[in-house]
């Protein structure tokens, strides 16, 4: 083996090594960057677009391939195609810059989208458009994380959202009907869940159409169940309360 | 002449015999704004010198910069004509098309225009639009042939083919004029063959063979110089003439009378000099036409000395010869188009050309034609006749243009425009006296004493807090002092508000009667305001001081201010007669864009400008900075009251859209927007599209059109399987191939089938069509579910079941046999286009038609079926997800049928356990397996962030709620049920289509279908407009291609075509966005990937890319191609 210096080093450009433990030992295979997650999702079919070469490595970097005998007791097989798809299929690998940019591209617009789906202008009652929410998050500096569920995040988001601009969850608007005996005691539970109360009519039960915000929906439905044992109601109306149709000027 | 005071011009105005409303048109680049400058000139108000370079009326920076000019203005000019003084009211108008329609605003006010014509270009396509405006409006234009230097410096053309030019400029200038004529006069005998049907009906006829043209007298139309409405000028040289100035000239000299000259000068004669007369004739002699020889020949001769040799002592002999005197430092100036304007102005002044020929050709406001007034005042088809009595006695005031005390007062305002608060008269800075110096001095030392003390109020009320915990005045929790500060900026910024509304807006507006007064109270007539209908309402002799009135369409307003409109500069008066052009101020509160003013309620509205251009570009427009959203719209309102043309509208989707004429029109707009109206930074961006999702029955033939044997479907369904197996839910689901897809809940308690059907498109267009009535079927559903009742009207009613009956009519055949009483429930939203079915055997429900049969909703239910009902929302509920967002982009669905084949919750054995389960007695373990699984699944479908970790702490807690976990999984297996029997059926998407009506000639025709095809239009129709060159095309074009269409369109056919488009309807895209090559022959036609344009999947991608969600595509293409070397080297 030559000496390592930096006259004589090869670097590796345009690999991505996709390495595997199995059986007590290393086994690591030569890719192109920016293929392996499409493979992984089952964009790219074509084996050869992926792979640099269909030999299995112990080391890449060194060009050291693996022996036979290692292959066949780690992998039972020795048919190097095989392998290779179960290194690919399930070996740890750096993630490309293009792959993970194009990852976090795609939350932070997923992210972006869910807030605009969600939340409304308080003023006009309208939705946002997804390309002013990625402004606004951009603003913020918000960077995405890229192990916590989009949703999560953009929940997160719309609480920082709040500070710089007017933005607020759409409410819901909800039905109650509570049994009359109980109707004034759970009122005063349910109060502060309430944003607005559009209706109320008090003959023998109290029936209210109010805005909730959707995240105290679980609260009230228990609340309501529980106090009332299954008497008392409570109906979505809509799951949004925005303006409809197209409004002139 | 000096400067022309105000007083002089208020004195002016009482006499509408002599005032003149005119109005400057041409197309763009022909040189109105430098015709008008000439004419300011005149008056004194800019130098003779600038005239043509300062374009006076260009009052913007940007009309400056980009040399054209954007809006209409006005200014009153003086002038002597004669022994009589005359008033003009000059209105200059832009030419391009984009702003074609401040033309029509121009053109409503005026008795007359000017209409320009470059003497090469010749008729360009808005000199035909505005003579066709002006034809409309019933306005008398007259003509000035403008840039004759062009013809001699540039063209270098001789006398006499200057003047067969000329002849042939005039032709067709007469042809556009004539066509128009012809078209009217045939429109009217299409008009009299009709009612001559009618007639037949009744009685006998005989068929009149003529085509009435003999008949219809046209001589009076036509210009010519002869007649004396023709000027030729050289606007930015400065001179002009008409034919009779040079007849007087040489009736003097030659001694031939000025009336004969003045028949001869222009034509096809010829002066015989030995005989001293004048011969017909001269082309076939080969004789020089008079006009070359008497006219021409001499401005020839002078531009020869003056431009083209600079022979100083030529130019001598013709200043001497003349008797025009020329400054020194004009004869000495390096360039010799000074000298020759210097002589040329003096010679033959254009204005005074222009001016004598605008008062003795155009009416005054007192010829106002009778059928001109009918024609206002009869808004759309209605007939003047049938206008109640006091309004046709209005007509008399109009005529008449009377400024007395006690005639009604009639002002139409055709725009509204924006003005500089400061630069209103009252306004204007002047020197301050000293009173208020000292004022002011006394404020500001107030100010300052308050902010000190603000400041110690502030530091002191926070130890307060400290001590205390005292509330602010302005209810904040939060920390006092960040409260304070917070409050300070509010008050900064109300004062900053203020500051910005220094937009004013001025009514630009028309005395047609009676007096104006500053101050006076008048009706605003609104566009569907009714008279007759106002007279019955209030009271004889009402007058508009008396505030209260409900007539719906009228209003009362106080007019403010009054101003005479200068150019760039208002003067403000107290009252204006009748016949005049003025400015209101103070009625931005009621008056939108246009509006008719009235002391009287008889006074219809006049009928609306019709604009040639309708509003076609659309853009969206956002802040770049998202907090400044209440600036955007409060500018865009701005916007839309300031300009005629443009459109503001805010869609369902949060867009605010501006829909503009054009590409300039729409910067000139953003500018309005960024500088003047909104003061913010904004971007325009391309509008979003929206798509609707659906299914279509199976293809019978392939893309290469070969019949389809079975392989092919078992291969689809194939496709289906493994997407399926690759999602989460994939043990509970089975898809069988017809179809029909099964899903379980995750307890497995309760499975639905569902199978999605495409809708015939008639039932599609139905549904759509009929929303508002579903939505309020759905109220009244609503309300009998509770027992109450609601009270419909009869006509509710009648119409619900004219809705069932069509659809019922509609939905025939083996398949939708009984359905329309199995529907269930409509989407999304309750009243959209889809369709749930139950077709689950044994369930009953109230059908949605039940208000329709009320009494007997009597249902003998089962257990099963009672048990099912309870959970019915929950069915609702997920259809409604499942049409509210498509799987194939996230867009809502459209045309497709759920059927819901089997539903059952686990049968009688365990509905003891399910009770159980809602009573809330099961074990709190199994309980929590249950929940967890839940949680995950329906998280998406409730919009709650708690995570199953979340929810596995604290079982107990939810231990009661038991009804919601069953009722919430239901949903979610149902949204995934639809969703799968959706991907199940060949999808497709669904664009917006515009109808698109473009009127072209026929020479752009090929070009105009080339832009048409390009972007994937398809022509429905063309057809030629009788009288006219002219072709009407209509074609359908996806609202996704249109981006661009308009200007495209116009640069390709040099804007002889003007598409309009309107919205009409969904449209499937023809082919399957998940389609490849299965069959041999595609793979032969197509290649393995099916990489020719698929411009359905291209959509999807568009949209899906947008979102942020998976889009089907490779990051890199070729991973050999990439760059090889490292970062580092």
């Amino acid at each position: 083996m030559s000496i390592f210096t930096p006259t004589n080093q090869i670097r590796l450009t345009n690999v991505a090594v996709v390495r595997m433990k199995k059986g007590g030992k290393r086994f690591e295979i030569a890719c192109y960057k920016n293929k392996v997650l499409s493979w992984r999702s089952g964009v790219e079919k074509d084996m050869d677009e992926v792979l640099q070469t269909q030999s299995v490595f112990v080391n890449v970097s060194k060009g050291q391939v693996a022996k036979k005998e290692d292959l066949t007791k780690a992998f039972g097989t020795d048919d190097l195609t095989e392998i290779c798809k179960q290194i690919l299929a399930k070996g740890e690998l750096q993630v490309s810059d293009k792959e993970r940019s194009s990852q976090l591209e795609t939350m932070f617009r997923d992210i972006a989208t869910i807030v605009a789906e969600k939340c409304v202008n308080p003023e006009t009652k309208r939705p946002y458009t997804v390309n002013l929410i990625e402004r606004a998050m951009k603003d913020i500096h918000y960077s995405v994380k890229p192990n916590k569920s989009t949703k999560q995040q953009a929940l997160d988001v719309i609480r920082q959202l709040k500070e710089t601009m007017e933005i607020q969850r759409a409410h819901m608007r909800l039905r109650l009907v509570l049994p009359a005996k109980e109707a004034k005691r759970l009122k005063e539970k349910l109060k502060p869940l309430l944003q607005v109360v559009e209706s109320e009519d008090f003959d023998e039960q109290l029936e209210m159409v109010c805005l909730v915000d959707p995240g105290c929906y679980r609260e009230m439905d228990e609340l309501i169940r529980c106090e009332t044992r299954g008497r008392g109601s409570l109906e979505v109306l809509s799951l949004k309360d925005v303006e409809e149709g197209d409004e002139k000027f | 002449m000096g400067h022309t005071s105000l007083q002089k011009i208020i004195a002016l105005q009482r006499n509408p015999a002599n005032i003149r409303n005119l109005c400057i048109l041409a197309h763009v680049d022909h040189g109105k704004t430098t015709l008008a400058d000439c004419l300011v000139a005149s008056n004194g108000i800019i130098s003779s010198r600038l005239a043509g370079k300062l374009r006076y009326l260009d009052s913007r920076e940007d009309e400056q910069i980009r040399g054209i000019t954007m809006k209409s203005s006005a200014i009153s000019l003086h002038c002597t004509h004669g022994a009589q003084e005359y008033l003009l009211n000059l209105i200059d108008s832009p030419g391009h098309v984009d702003f074609s329609s401040e033309v029509s605003t121009a053109v409503r006010l005026c008795d007359g225009a000017i209409v320009v014509v470059d003497a090469v270009e010749g008729v360009c396509p808005q000199t035909q639009v505005v003579l066709r405006q002006a034809w409309l409006e019933n306005i008398r234009p007259v003509l000035v042939i403008n840039k004759i230097d062009r013809l001699i410096l540039e063209l270098k053309l001789s006398a006499q083919e200057a003047y067969t030019h000329l002849q042939k400029l005039l032709e067709q200038v007469n042809a556009v004029t004539g066509s128009l004529f012809t078209s009217k006069v045939l429109e009217d005998r299409a008009e009299k063959e009709e009612e001559k049907e009618r007639d037949m009906a009744s009685g006998d006829y005989v068929y009149d063979c003529s085509d009435g043209l003999e008949e219809a007298d046209d001589s009076l139309l036509y210009f010519s110089p002869d007649q004396g409405n023709v000027v030729f000028a050289s606007a930015m040289d400065g001179w002009g003439f008409s034919i009779q100035q040079f007849a007087n000239i040489y009736s003097q000299k030659m001694g031939i009378k000025a009336a004969v000259l003045l028949k001869t000068l222009w034509g096809d004669f010829y002066l015989n000099a030995k005989a001293k007369k004048i011969m017909k004739g001269a082309q076939a002699k080969g004789k020089k036409p008079l006009f070359v020889q008497l006219v021409l020949d001499n401005i020839w001769s002078l531009y020869d000395a003056v431009v083209t040799r600079r022979d100083a002592e030529k130019v001598e002999k013709v200043v001497t010869s003349l008797g025009v005197k020329v400054m020194a430092r004009d004869s000495r100036h390096s360039d010799p188009k000074v000298l020759l304007a210097a002589i040329c102005s003096q010679w033959l002044p254009v204005s005074q050309a222009v001016l004598s020929m605008v008062c003795e050709k155009l009416p005054s406001p007192l010829d106002i034609a009778a059928e001109r007034v009918e024609k206002l005042m009869s808004v759309g088809a209605r007939r003047f006749d049938s206008l109640p009595k006091q309004t046709q006695e209005l007509k008399r005031a109009f005529l008449e243009c009377s400024s007395g005390e006690n005639s009604p007062v009639i002002v139409f305002v055709s725009k509204m425009f924006a003005v500089d608060t400061k630069a209103l008269p009252q306004n204007r800075q002047r020197p301050l006296t000293q009173e208020e110096l000292s004022q002011r001095r006394e404020l500001a030392r107030q100010r300052h004493a308050d902010r000190m003390a603000a400041d110690q109020a502030a530091t002191e009320s926070n130890k307060d807090l400290n001590h205390t915990g005292r509330v602010p005045q302005e209810d904040r929790p939060a920390g006092l002092s960040t409260a304070k500060m917070e409050s300070l900026t509010l008050k900064e910024s109300k004062q900053e508000e203020e500051e910005e509304q220094k937009e004013t807006f001025v009514a630009f507006a028309r005395v047609y009667s009676g007096v104006v007064k500053k101050g006076q109270r008048v009706f605003v007539l609104g566009p569907k305001y009714d008279p007759t209908q106002g007279l019955r309402m209030l009271p004889e002799g009402c007058s508009a001081s008396d505030a209260v009135c409900e007539v719906p369409h009228l209003s009362c307003c106080t007019m403010e201010s009054i101003y005479l409109l200068m150019g760039r500069e208002l003067e403000e008066l107290e009252e204006v007669p009748a016949g005049n052009i003025l400015g209101v101020g103070g009625l931005q509160e009621c008056v939108l864009k246009s509006a008719t003013l009235s002391t009287s309620p008889a006074c219809p509205p006049f009928t609306p400008l019709n604009f040639e251009a309708t509003p076609i570009v659309r853009v969206a427009i956002e802040p770049i900075h998202p907090s400044e959203m209440p600036k955007l719209v409060r500018g865009m309102r701005l916007l839309n009251q300031a300009d005629p043309c443009a459109e503001v509208l805010i869609q369902e989707t949060g867009e605010h859209v501006l829909v503009t004429a054009g590409e300039v029109h729409l910067q000139r707009c953003l500018d309005d927007l960024r500088e003047r109206f909104a003061k913010i930074e904004i971007s325009a961006s391309k509008p979003i599209i929206p798509f609707r999702e659906t299914v279509v029955r199976p293809p019978k033939v392939d893309m290469v059109n070969e019949e389809l044997g079975k392989q092919h479907k078992v291969a689809i369904i194939h496709q289906v399987k493994e997407e399926a197996s690759q999602s989460r839910l994939s043990d509970n689901l089975h898809v069988d191939p017809s179809g029909l897809v099964t899903l379980d809940t995750p307890n497995r308690l309760s499975t639905v089938s569902v199978r999605a059907i495409p809708l015939p498109h008639e039932v599609t267009c139905l549904l759509e069509s009929s929303s508002e009535l579903i939505r309020t079927l759905e109220q009244v559903n609503m309300s009998l579910r509770e027992g109450k009742s609601l009270d419909v009207s009869l006509r509710t009613l009648e119409a619900i079941a004219g809705l069932k009956t069509q659809l019922e009519s509609l939905l025939q055949g083996r398949k939708w046999r009984n359905t329309v009483e199995h529907i269930w429930a409509f989407g999304p939203r309750r009243y959209g286009p889809n369709i749930l079915l139950n077709s689950v055997e044994g369930y009953q429900r109230p059908s949605v038609w039940q208000c329709l049969s009320r009494g007997d909703n009597v249902i003998d239910a089962g257990a099963q079926s009672a048990q099912l009902r309870d959970f019915d929302n929950s069915i609702i509920s997920g259809f409604q997800l499942a049409t509210l967002a498509g799987p194939m982009c996230e867009e809502p669905l459209m045309g497709v049928c759920f059927s819901v084949e089997r539903w059952d919750i686990q049968s009688s054995g365990q509905s003891q356990n399910q009770d159980s389960v809602e009573k809330g007695s099961i074990s709190p373990e199994d309980f929590a397996h249950h929940k967890v699984e839940r949680r995950s699944d329906t998280s998406q479908a409730e919009g709650t962030a708690a995570g199953p970790g979340h929810a596995r702490r604290r079982p107990e807690a939810n231990a009661g709620d038991c009804y919601g976990p069953v009722s919430g999984q239901l949903i979610a297996a149902m949204k995934e049920a639809c969703r799968h029997a959706f991907q199940a059926q060949p999808q497709r998407l669904m664009a917006a289509m515009y109808t698109c009506e473009i009127m072209a000639t026929a020479e752009v025709l090929g070009r105009m279908y080339g832009v048409l095809g390009k972007r994937e239009g398809r022509v429905l129709h063309e057809e030629m407009k009788e009288g006219t060159d002219m072709f009407i095309i209509k074609a359908v074009l996806p609202v996704a291609e249109s981006f661009g269409f308009a200007d495209e369109i116009r640069k390709r056919t040099s804007g002889l075509a003007s598409p309009q488009l309107v919205f009409s309807h969904w449209e499937v895209t023809g082919s399957d966005p998940y389609w490849v090559p299965t069959t041999e022959e595609e793979y032969l036609h197509f290649g393995e990937k099916a990489d020719s344009a698929n411009q359905t999947l291209k959509y999807m991608n568009a949209v899906r890319r947008r979102k942020g969600l998976y889009v089907d595509e490779k990051i890199v293409e070729h991973g050999e191609k990439q760059r090889t070397l490292g970062k580092n080297k």
